[in-house]
């Protein structure tokens, strides 16, 4: 067998059993129906604060430093697509250090026969967190036509591609942060603290300052997983060279984080933990 | 070439003393303290196909090292080893397509499904085929009885069906080779005799070789005819369990492991190369 | 005490003997916590972050306008980093404790013992009040003072009766996460309560935003409820917008919710523990 068809068979392979995995997960929870419509509706809850935040204050103000309500709802709108696919099937990355690393489930996963950062991705998922994605579609479908925006016809694959960038950010940074649990050992407590600066993205960059612009645009890349690519959206083409690195920003993330993660797991077999 | 083949196995560990006080982290961050562990010390270790070896050591003895070079977990510091063709740190993916592994403490089940599902995952994983898998679930259904919790959750099952459920699912894809550390632990005397009675069967029939760590002593007398017995890294013992028999007389076998830890050293039988030859 | 050894002996635990015990239960949930502080450090630096979000937003809607729901720029500023470094100490997990021990059938060992289960829950939760407000709340107000200086009361009187307040606000809401933790008591499904409540809190005790803010009939509406109490009447204390006997209303106000919760929470407790089956392991 070729070296070419053996890596499309195994990639094939991890696609087929991802699917395995999601309908396995569905069936639970659908079979938890109770605590399934629960989890969708605190996860709404949690939303609506949000949005009550964004609602309440523009009672009381026009705009925010030029961005107006229905602008700033679709940035957020856009924000939670890639977060909700994120929160959905990622969050995972989020249990490395503890339980995999410290406590030795790593071993579990290194003795079955696929790709390791897929299998302790995997393992947990939460599809049901996928609302907040549709939530996201739908506030920015409502916000975009309150603002009188009309699509063209490039801005349907110009969001995939974005929400693909967005998405691979986050997966680029927690994946970096996961692999950190390899040598530290334990948490450090830095993913709450990225988690809670992942937030940031949500609002326009020009409310931030310098140094904190700087961070979430090419150090933890936020920026780029909410406002940039909402921006470029809303048709204010003056982000458009932001925007469209969204994507190879993604890639890079990804890509390197995931360097990270190799060397990390060899370090973990190397030494052993 | 024998199955299992390690020579001059070895494997160190770095132990990282923390300082004490706030000046010690300080310097920690600088440079680390550490001393040199050595877990596993040039071992010797031939197995050959369809053998049944039983692996004993105090704890920290070195056991689990070992086992996790041979499945392919840690990289050896130095020495060979080689598993059903392969390097096992190499080349993990594959390598582990032909071994199976059970964790006496730790499912490899998942959690929140029902256990036919897991098996269905597995499955899917290892790519056996539908009729070789409903054929060999049949199979082991016949022993080890798991028909009527095959539908809950791993989390809602007994250890001892627990148990039972782990070995199938490692044995799903027919693996050569069959890693055991701790089958019987916490189980009661009919949960284990069940258990000895299915690695017996699938030992002799299948031809699948077995890797048996354990502490408990029971298991050795029931399932291996030959034990390796390791202690602070080292081989003590690597030979038949006969031969131990023949030189202390029968014993049980708990007596006859305090000793030889005590620093009495028992004849080998044979040398392990030959062991095929005369135990075929 | 001769009569407490007494082996079989049951006897009515005294009620000075009863408060020397939760008085040992926050010093010792006081110590356990020591055990932690290193997490703190991280923590600390996490919130800092969490407040900074808050923190250019209102810079960002204040720009340019005077004053918005009743408070300007720097009274806004000083009212979130106030909010929000109370909270990192009133902030109570007692609802998923609670919850726990339920599911765990724990509780039904708790219900032997010769003391008040909820006090002992209520003393833990003031240690552990105790340790964060030291170890918390203190040097991450002190941290953001110097990152970003911001208001502090006009006179030592307005801190004081801030503490006072805020001291309140802590019972009110540990109380109301010991209710929601009782509902572990008729459901298994308590996550959605949690959830629900931390979010009615967020909206409703002023932490995201000043109650004035919301619109008339809302505020009507919240009026009703003891949530402004924890964290909005407080903080408008400290800057010193509550004044005088308007203070005195604010205490009483908390009060009568103390004893209005403490009432529910007693009969939810006695309904509770008469008609559910306590769960096992």
């Amino acid at each position: 067998m070729s070296k070419q068809s053996g890596f499309r068979q195994d990639a094939a392979n991890h696609i087929i059993i991802f699917f395995h995995y999601m309908t396995q997960y569905i069936k639970t929870k659908m079979a938890y129906r109770a605590d399934f419509f629960i989890y969708v509706f605190s996860d709404l809850l949690q939303q609506s604060v949000n949005l009550v935040f964004i609602l309440v204050i523009f009672t009381k103000v026009p705009a925010i430093k030029g961005w107006t309500r229905d602008q700033i709802l679709f940035i957020y709108g856009f924000f939670l697509i890639p977060f909700g696919l994120y929160s959905g099937f990622l969050n995972h990355l989020f249990d490395v250090p503890e339980k995999y690393v410290l406590e030795g489930e790593l071993d579990r996963v290194l003795l079955r026969p696929l790709n390791a950062w897929f299998q302790v991705v995997v393992e947990t998922m939460n599809p049901e967190l996928l609302i907040g994605t549709l939530t996201g579609i739908v506030i920015m479908v409502y916000s975009g036509n309150a603002m009188g925006l009309v699509p063209t016809w490039w801005d349907f694959p110009l969001t995939l591609v974005l929400v693909f960038g967005a998405t691979m950010i986050y997966a680029g940074v927690y994946t970096f942060l996961a692999s950190l649990g390899f040598w530290t050992e334990g948490n450090m407590g830095l993913m709450p603290m990225v988690y809670n600066l992942s937030n940031y993205g949500r609002y326009p960059m020009t409310i931030y300052r310098g140094p904190v612009r700087f961070i979430l645009t090419w150090v933890l890349p936020f920026a780029f997983a909410g406002f940039y690519p909402a921006a470029i959206l809303m048709h204010r083409y003056e982000y458009i060279g932001y925007a469209l690195l969204t994507p190879i920003i993604g890639i890079i993330s990804f890509a390197f984080s995931y360097w990270v993660w190799v060397i990390g797991i060899r370090r973990y077999r190397g030494t052993g933990s | 070439m024998a199955l299992i083949e390690a020579r001059g196995l070895t494997k160190e560990f770095r132990i990282f003393r923390r300082r004490e006080g706030v000046m010690g982290a300080f310097r920690d961050l600088f440079q680390r303290d550490y001393t040199t562990l050595r877990a596993v010390d040039g071992i010797d270790f031939v197995v050959a196909e369809g053998e049944m070896v039983g692996y004993i050591g105090a704890n920290g003895a070195g056991k689990s090292t070992t086992i996790k070079m041979l499945t392919g977990i840690l990289v050896p510091t130095a020495g060979s080893v080689n598993v059903n063709g392969f390097i096992p740190y190499k080349d993990r993916e594959k390598y582990t397509r032909g071994i199976g592994v059970v964790f006496g403490q730790r499912s490899q089940l998942w959690w929140d499904i029902a256990v036919i599902e897991s098996f269905k995952l597995l499955r899917r994983i290892y790519n056996v085929s539908q009729e070789e898998f409903k054929a060999r679930l049949k199979k082991f259904d016949d022993i080890l009885e798991f028909g009527s919790f095959l539908h809950l959750p791993v989390r809602k099952l007994s250890l001892g069906q627990r148990m039972r459920c782990d070995l199938t699912a490692a044995l799903l894809h027919n693996p050569a080779i069959l890693f055991l550390d701790e089958p019987t632990i916490g189980l009661d005397v009919l949960g284990k005799a069940k258990i000895r009675e299915f690695l017996k069967e699938i030992n002799s029939e299948s031809k699948t070789t077995v890797i048996l760590t354990t502490h408990d002593l029971g298991d050795i007398e029931a399932l291996c005819p030959r034990v390796a017995i390791i202690d602070k890294g080292k081989m003590l013992y690597d030979g038949s369990v006969d031969n131990l028999y023949a030189q202390w007389g029968h014993d049980k076998m708990e007596d006859i492991v305090k000793k030889i830890y005590e620093g009495c050293k028992p004849e080998q039988y044979c040398m392990i190369e030959n062991w095929g030859d005369t135990h075929a | 005490m001769p009569d407490h050894d007494l082996p079989g002996r049951s006897r009515p635990v005294g009620f000075g003997n009863r408060f020397l015990l939760y008085l040992e239960l926050v010093r010792m949930e006081f110590v356990n916590n020591l055990a932690y502080r290193s997490s703190y450090f991280t923590g600390i630096f996490n919130y800092t972050i969490q407040i900074g979000a808050y923190f250019f937003l209102w810079d960002a809607i204040y720009s340019g306008r005077r004053a918005i729901g009743g408070l300007n720029k720097e009274e806004m500023i000083t009212y979130v980093i106030v909010a929000w470094v109370a909270r990192s100490f009133y902030f109570s997990n007692l609802d998923r404790r609670v919850a726990v021990e339920i599911r765990d059938g724990k509780i039904a060992l708790e219900l032997i013992r010769p003391y008040s289960y909820q006090m002992v829950k209520y003393a833990r939760a003031s240690g552990e009040a105790f340790f964060r407000i030291l170890f918390f709340a203190v040097p991450a107000g002190t941290a953001i003072y110097f990152i970003r200086p911001f208001g502090l009361p006009p006179d030592w009187q307005a801190g004081l009766l801030f503490l006072l307040a805020v001291t309140g606000g802590f019972v009110i809401n540990s109380q109301i996460s010991m209710i929601a933790g009782f509902c572990a008591f008729f459901t298994q499904s308590t996550s959605g309560i949690f959830r629900a409540k931390r979010v009615i809190m967020d909206l409703f005790s002023g932490l995201l935003l000043p109650i004035s803010f919301y619109p008339g009939w809302a505020r009507d509406i919240i009026k009703l409820f003891p949530f402004q109490t924890v964290s909005y009447m407080p903080n408008l204390i400290y800057l010193g917008k509550i004044t005088g006997g308007a203070v005195l209303h604010v205490i009483l106000l908390q009060l009568f919710w103390v004893a209005f919760l403490g009432l529910v929470s007693v009969l939810f407790w006695r309904f509770a523990v008469k008609h559910v089956v306590i769960q096992g392991g």
